[in-house]
């Protein structure tokens, strides 16, 4: 059975790896390059005179008018490298076309060099307060008007690379969390399945554990804010729960499975069985793994009390982590309403009064209250959706 | 006709032009092209229509080529009467007309002088 478990813990990791050489790879692999320069401009001679400086290098496309270069502008968009654009032209201004690019968000990553004939400081300001990347003056310099355009498109091109490789890696990190997220259950319903083959508990049990921690932690969220604790979070508590006894596997039959009075040395051996969960766990660590977090704490800490009276490690009070506080009680209130421990099932009434007068150990007032306020939703749950049928263990 | 006694001729910045295109086929190449440049004449009518400020436009465009081939007399004058037109003056742009008509002529003249002389 150990065996089967390691076998399926190797192909997990192997595929959180896998995951992580695709996501590289396909940033690496990413070109970029733009090669169109659009000149618009009405007099043939500089549009001539631009293309000159640049026909060597890039393909152009030019226009007389306003109303051309927008309808280049929206066929060829994400070809063009730069915008040579003429202030005053006919049909529709360059104003015009800039208004135009600034309403589709084509001035996010297309660079617009405005071309005018007077340098005044006026004029400059206006072209920048436009969203103009630059300004060439006439006449045309070639050389300087060579060096400029291509710090500009360089510029953009290494910005649109970075925001290209950002959404790019965002991208592949929710499609890596999503497949994580999966495996996670995958790996939660093997080890539970495992749990339920060894005759250690039934599938009814982790389904109830789930449930109720969802109600107790949803009203601890509620009421006691100060935890700040996010949906996701919850999320996460609630399929961690279902881990807290995985430990149990490692516990020999002879002990776990004992119907009369344990020895104390047999005792000892059954409480070890949050730290065997913490183990097996310890192999799945990664790195900034919140999901990790819950399912250790939960596993080790569940028997926890609040006066340090728990094992293993005799925490008390909130040193005992919220969540894990959380599935205690609901291991406690389980075990009543479900009859595994005590034989005779408990009303869901009765069982809350016997946790709350501190029968099963001491735990915290807020727990107390979240486990109080919770009452009905519990009774619904227990009585009405989720059956008792087969679930008290033979 | 060389191509520096055609800037000489017609008020042009030889040393400019140069300085900017380094090569006097190129420079001829565009002289040839600013014959087919339809903005003087589209200047003359939207005058001749008392439209303003297409008259504007033309000679703005006008004014900006001049500027690119370094043809300072002709740029000086298109660039009075831009300035005239831009405040709406066209009382103004209207005295300047002989002036800018004298300049083109002679601008043409010599472009055809130069072109006929060499390669044609």
């Amino acid at each position: 059975m150990i065996r089967q478990l390691q076998q399926y813990m190797r192909c997990w990791m192997e595929l959180i790896d896998e995951i992580g050489k695709i996501t590289k790879e396909k940033i690496m692999g990413d070109n970029m390059k733009k090669n169109t320069i659009l000149i618009a401009d009405d007099a043939d001679i500089n549009r001539e005179m631009l293309k000159t400086i640049f026909e060597e290098q890039y393909q152009i496309i030019e226009a007389a008018d306003g109303e051309k270069t927008i309808e280049i502008l929206e066929a060829k968009q994400n070809q063009i490298a730069v915008l040579f654009l003429d202030l005053i032209m006919p049909k529709k201004s360059g104003l015009d076309v800039l208004e135009h690019m600034q309403k589709k968000g084509y001035m996010e990553y297309i660079p617009v060099i405005m071309i005018t004939g007077e340098a005044t400081a006026e004029s400059d300001e206006k072209a920048y307060e436009y969203g103009a990347s630059d300004i060439i003056y006439k006449p045309f310099a070639p050389k300087v008007v060579m060096r400029r355009t291509k710090n500009i498109i360089e510029l953009f091109e290494g910005r649109s690379y970075i925001k290209h490789q950002l959404e790019e890696r965002t991208n592949e990190l929710m499609e890596s969390n999503r497949k994580i997220k999966k495996s996670n259950k995958f790996f939660i319903d093997t080890l539970s399945s495992v749990i339920e083959l060894r005759g250690l508990e039934s599938s009814e049990h982790s389904r109830r554990v789930k449930c109720f921690t969802k109600i107790i932690m949803n009203n601890l969220v509620r009421f006691y804010p100060e935890y700040n604790l996010s949906d996701e979070d919850v999320r996460l508590i609630v399929e961690a729960s279902a881990l807290h006894d995985i430990g149990k596997i490692a516990v020999p039959d002879n002990v776990l499975l004992k119907k009369e009075n344990l020895t104390k040395e047999e005792e000892e051996e059954k409480r070890k069985h949050t730290i065997y969960g913490c183990k097996l766990l310890e192999n799945l660590k990664q790195n900034d793994d919140g999901f990790y977090q819950y399912c250790y704490d939960v596993c080790r800490y569940h028997h926890e009390k609040y006066d340090g009276k728990g094992y293993p490690d005799g925490l008390r009070g909130d040193e005992i982590p919220i969540w894990a506080q959380v599935v205690s009680v609901v291991d406690c209130f389980d075990s009543l309403v479900s009859g595994r421990v005590y034989q005779v099932p408990y009303a869901v009434d009765e069982a809350v009064r016997v946790i709350l007068a501190g029968e099963c150990g001491v735990f915290s007032p807020k727990i107390l209250d979240c486990l109080e306020v919770s009452k009905s939703e519990l009774f619904q749950a227990a009585e009405l959706e989720l059956s008792y049928a087969g679930s008290v263990e033979n | 006709m060389t191509v520096q006694e055609c800037y000489k001729t017609v008020g042009g910045d030889y040393k400019e032009i140069m300085s900017r295109l380094m090569s006097e086929d190129l420079v001829k190449r565009f002289l040839e092209m600013f014959l087919e440049d339809p903005s003087y004449l589209e200047l003359l009518e939207e005058m001749g229509k008392n439209d303003y400020e297409e008259a504007f436009r033309a000679s703005h465009t006008l004014k900006g080529v001049c500027q690119n081939l370094a043809l300072t007399e002709l740029f000086q004058i298109s660039y009075q009467i831009t300035e005239a037109l831009r405040g709406g003056n066209g009382q103004e742009a209207e005295k300047l007309l002989p002036d800018i008509k004298k300049s083109y002529d002679k601008t043409v003249a010599a472009i055809h002088a130069l072109l006929d002389g060499t390669d044609r």
